[in-house]
C-alpha cells in the first residue's frame, strides 16, 4: 500500500525503517510517520473496537478530530494513532473498548 | 502572561500570509497551530491552483505553502506547532494547550484562521474501517505516502471530491465511481473532465446508503434519489469497493470566535455559521480578525489575501502603518480578491442552479453537469475547442465554464491564446498565430483542459497532445487505445513523444497518433501492455 513513485511528489522524506510490534507481532515502518500510516501500510485497518458493540473501528479523519484510529501505545489506552509519529521499539495495541486485546 | 502585539491561530495560508504581513510591517507575531506541521491544507494540494499569475495560479498547492513558510520565516514569524488554542477570554486573552500543559498568553490583536472541518453524514455501515474522509485520504497518499485503499467509492462532486479522486488515481488507486446526491457536478467542469476521460463514471443524482463488510469495507451499496434527496427503492447497486470517501463539504470553524463573544450568523454562501466581520475581517470585537476559511469556505488564494487585508488593518491601527499605506494595501488586495470571488462558481453563486449560458452567451454543457464530460455536439459550440483549418498543430480549449483561471494566456510566447483582462472570461485562440507546438500551454492549464490537435498530419493520421500526471509515463512507441471524453475505448493509438521539461512541472504532454477522423474526440491514452497507469472502472 506504498506509494513508492508519484507523478508528482519527489519525495515523501521519510524516516529511517524501524520495527515496532503489533499485539506482540514484529511490524516494520519508517520513524516519525503517523503509526496510522504505518498500520495502513501494513494493511491493518482494524484499530479498536467499541466497548458496547464491539465493532471496529479505523482510520476516519486523519487528523485527530474523531478519535476513531486510538489504541494503546506502549500500555498508554486513547492515543490517537494519526497524530503519532511512530518510534523504534514501539508496542501498538488493538485496543478492546479502554483496554488492550487479551491475548489468545 | 506571555505578551505579544499579534496572535494568529492556525499556520495555514490565512495565518501564515496574515503573519508575514504584519511582521513585515514590524509587528512583534507569533502564529500558533495545533498541528505537527504548518500549511494547513496547502501540503495536501499537489494540483496547480486556478487563478492569476499574481495568486500564483499553476504553482502547485504544496509549492505555494513552502513559499508562504520561507516568507513567514524570512519575516520572523514565530511559528509554534502542537499548540492548539482552546479559547479567548477578555481583554484578548489565549490559552493555548500544548501537549498535557496549558499557557496563558495576551495579545493586542488576533487573527482566527481555524480552516474549516469536513462535513460527514452516516449511512447503514458507516462507522466501518475504510470509510473515511476525503481529506484523511489525501493525508495519507499525499503527506504519508501510503494509499488509502485499493478501490475507492467518492462520495461528492465538489472541487474537493473531484481533485481528491484525481489524486486517488495518481496515487495508485482506482475510483469505481463518484456520486453525488445532487443533479449536477458541484464542481469546476475541467477537474470532472479530466477524471471522466480516464474512465471514472458519475452517477448523479445518486447517494451511498451502505458500506458492507465485516470487518472492513468489502463493498458500497448506491442508490438513485428522488427530488428531496431520499433514496429511491429498487435502483440500488452495489460496487466493489474497498474504501469509501465522504467528500460532501467543509463547515467553517468558528468556535474561537464565538467563544470568544464575537456576533456570528448562519450563511449559507459562506458555508456555515461564521463571525460578522467587516471588509478588513475584523469581527465585532474591535481587534480579533478572522480570515480565510473559517470566515468562509473559499479557497487557499483568497485566503491568503484576507490574511494580508486583516493584517494591514492591524497594523494601521497599531500605528505600524499610515492611513495612506493601509489605503493602498487593502484597494491592491481588495481587487486581487474580487477577482477570484467572480464568475459562476463564486461564494455569491453556491447553490444557483438556473445558469445555463456562460457570459459569452455559449450553451453549458449538460453532459458536463449530468455526466462529468462535455458531448461532441456541446463541445463544438466553443470556437475555441474547434480545431483550426490550417495546418499543423493547434491549441484545442476545452474550458467551457467561467472560472477564475488564466495561466492559459500567460503561457503562450505566441499569443495565440487570450483570456482577456477579467480572468473568468473564457479562452480564446488566435487563429492567425502561429502555435510553435511548444506544449507550454497544455502543461500550465490548472483544468488540463487543453489539447494539441492536428487533424491530418499526414498518412491518414491525426495527432494531439495531452497532458498526463499518471506513472508509469508511456515511452515513445507504445501502443494502446484512445479513449474518447467519456473514458470509452475509441480507436488504436501510439505515443509518438513524449515531452517533458521543469518548466512543466511534471506534467508531461504525451503525442498520440490516432486515424484521422479521431482526433477531435481522442482525449486520454491507455496503455495495451496492461500496466495501466491510472483506471476508472
Ligand atoms: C481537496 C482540496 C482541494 C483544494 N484545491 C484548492 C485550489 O485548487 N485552489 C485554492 O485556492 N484552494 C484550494 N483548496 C482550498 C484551500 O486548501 C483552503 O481554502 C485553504 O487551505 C484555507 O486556508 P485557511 O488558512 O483558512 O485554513 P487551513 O488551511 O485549513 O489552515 C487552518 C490551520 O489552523 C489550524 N487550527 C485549527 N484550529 C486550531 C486551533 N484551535 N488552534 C491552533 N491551530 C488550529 C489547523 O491545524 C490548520 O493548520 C482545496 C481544498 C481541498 C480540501
Ligand atoms: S503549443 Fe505553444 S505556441 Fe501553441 S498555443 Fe500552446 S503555448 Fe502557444
Ligand atoms: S484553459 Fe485557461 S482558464 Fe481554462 S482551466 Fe486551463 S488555464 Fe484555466
Ligand atoms: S483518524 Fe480521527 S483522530 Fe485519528
Amino acid at each position: 500500500m506504498r506509494i513508492h513513485e508519484h507523478p508528482i511528489i519527489e519525495d515523501f522524506k521519510k524516516g529511517r525503517e524501524i520495527g515496532f510490534t503489533l499485539d506482540g507481532s514484529p511490524m516494520r515502518g519508517y520513524e516519525g510517520e503517523s503509526v496510522a500510516a504505518a498500520l495502513k501500510a501494513s494493511g491493518v485497518t482494524t484499530h479498536r473496537y467499541t466497548s458496547k458493540l464491539n465493532s471496529p473501528r479505523g482510520i476516519f479523519c486523519a487528523i485527530g478530530r474523531c478519535t476513531d484510529c486510538v489504541m494503546v501505545i506502549d500500555g498508554k489506552p486513547n492515543v490517537r494513532t494519526c497524530m503519532t509519529p511512530l518510534a523504534e521499539g514501539m508496542s501498538v495495541q488493538t485496543q478492546h473498548g479502554l483496554t488492550p486485546r487479551k491475548e489468545g | 502572561m506571555l505578551r505579544y502585539e499579534m496572535i494568529v491561530i492556525g499556520a495555514g495560508p490565512a495565518g501564515l500570509s496574515a503573519a508575514t504581513e504584519a511582521a513585515r510591517s514590524g509587528m512583534q507575531v507569533v502564529v500558533f497551530d495545533e498541528n505537527a506541521r504548518p500549511g494547513g491544507q496547502l501540503f495536501k494540494q499537489i494540483h496547480k491552483f486556478f487563478g492569476s499569475r499574481e495568486h500564483q495560479a499553476r504553482t502547485r498547492g504544496f509549492r505555494i505553502g513552502e513559499n508562504l513558510l520561507k516568507e513567514a520565516e524570512e519575516a520572523g514569524v514565530k511559528v509554534v506547532l502542537n499548540a492548539a488554542a482552546l479559547g479567548i477570554y477578555k481583554n484578548k486573552e489565549i490559552a493555548v494547550s500544548f501537549g498535557g500543559a496549558t499557557r496563558g498568553y495576551r495579545a493586542d490583536c488576533i487573527v482566527i484562521a481555524t480552516g474549516a472541518s469536513e462535513n460527514m453524514m452516516s449511512f447503514k455501515g458507516w462507522t466501518l474501517p475504510g470509510v473515511m474522509g476525503a481529506g484523511a485520504a489525501q493525508t495519507l497518499m499525499n503527506i504519508q505516502g501510503v494509499r488509502p485503499g485499493g478501490r475507492i467509492l467518492m462520495v461528492g462532486s465538489g472541487n474537493v471530491g473531484l481533485v481528491v479522486s484525481f489524486q486517488l488515481l495518481q496515487a495508485g488507486c482506482q475510483v469505481e465511481a463518484i456520486v453525488d446526491a445532487a443533479p449536477r457536478v458541484g464542481g469546476y467542469g475541467v477537474h470532472a473532465s479530466k477524471l471522466s476521460r480516464t474512465g471514472v463514471p458519475f452517477y448523479m443524482s445518486h447517494t451511498v446508503v451502505e458500506a458492507k463488510g465485516s470487518d472492513r469495507v468489502e463493498s458500497a451499496v448506491i442508490a438513485a434519489v428522488d427530488e428531496r434527496f431520499r433514496p429511491v427503492a429498487g435502483t440500488e447497486r452495489e460496487i466493489g469497493a474497498d474504501t469509501v470517501c465522504i467528500a460532501v463539504g467543509l463547515s467553517p470553524m468558528g468556535q474561537l470566535a464565538d467563544n470568544a463573544g464575537c456576533e456570528m450568523s448562519y450563511l449559507p454562501a459562506k458555508g456555515g455559521y461564521v463571525p460578522t466581520v467587516s471588509e478588513f475581517g475584523e469581527t465585532s470585537i474591535p481587534g480579533i480578525y478572522c480570515a480565510g476559511d473559517a470566515a468562509g469556505i473559499e479557497e487557499a488564494s483568497s485566503a491568503m489575501i484576507q490574511g494580508k487585508i486583516c493584517a494591514a488593518a492591524a497594523c494601521n491601527s497599531f500605528g505600524y502603518i499610515n492611513d495612506e499605506e493601509f489605503r493602498e494595501r487593502a484597494e491592491a488586495y481588495g481587487l486581487s480578491l474580487s477577482k477570484l470571488r467572480a464568475g459562476m462558481f463564486a461564494p455569491q453563486n453556491k447553490g444557483r442552479t438556473d445558469i445555463s449560458h456562460t457570459a459569452e452567451g455559449y450553451p453549458l454543457s449538460g453532459s458536463l453537469l449530468q455526466r462529468g464530460y462535455i458531448s461532441q455536439d456541446e463541445i463544438e459550440a466553443f470556437p475555441a475547442a474547434r480545431p483550426g483549418s490550417g495546418k499543423g498543430l493547434r491549441p484545442v480549449i476545452e474550458c467551457t465554464q467561467n472560472i477564475p483561471c488564466d495561466p492559459c494566456q500567460d503561457a503562450c510566447a505566441q499569443g495565440c491564446i487570450s483570456v482577456g483582462g477579467d480572468i473568468t472570461g473564457l479562452p480564446t485562440v488566435d487563429g492567425d498565430r502561429k502555435c510553435t507546438g511548444c506544449c507550454m500551454c497544455v502543461a500550465a492549464c490548472s483544468g488540463q483542459a487543453i489539447f494539441l490537435v492536428d487533424e491530418d498530419c499526414g498518412n491518414g493520421s491525426g495527432l494531439i497532445g495531452l497532458p498526463y500526471e499518471f506513472l508509469p509515463l508511456p515511452e515513445p512507441g507504445a501502443l494502446g487505445l484512445a479513449l474518447d471524453r467519456s473514458g470509452n475505448a475509441l480507436c488504436g493509438a501510439e505515443v509518438v513523444e513524449v515531452r517533458k521539461s521543469a518548466a512543466m512541472d511534471r506534467t508531461a504532454v504525451l503525442m498520440m497518433k490516432v486515424p484521422a477522423g479521431m482526433a477531435c474526440a481522442a482525449r486520454f491514452f491507455r496503455p495495451a501492455d496492461g500496466r495501466q497507469a491510472c483506471r476508472g472502472r
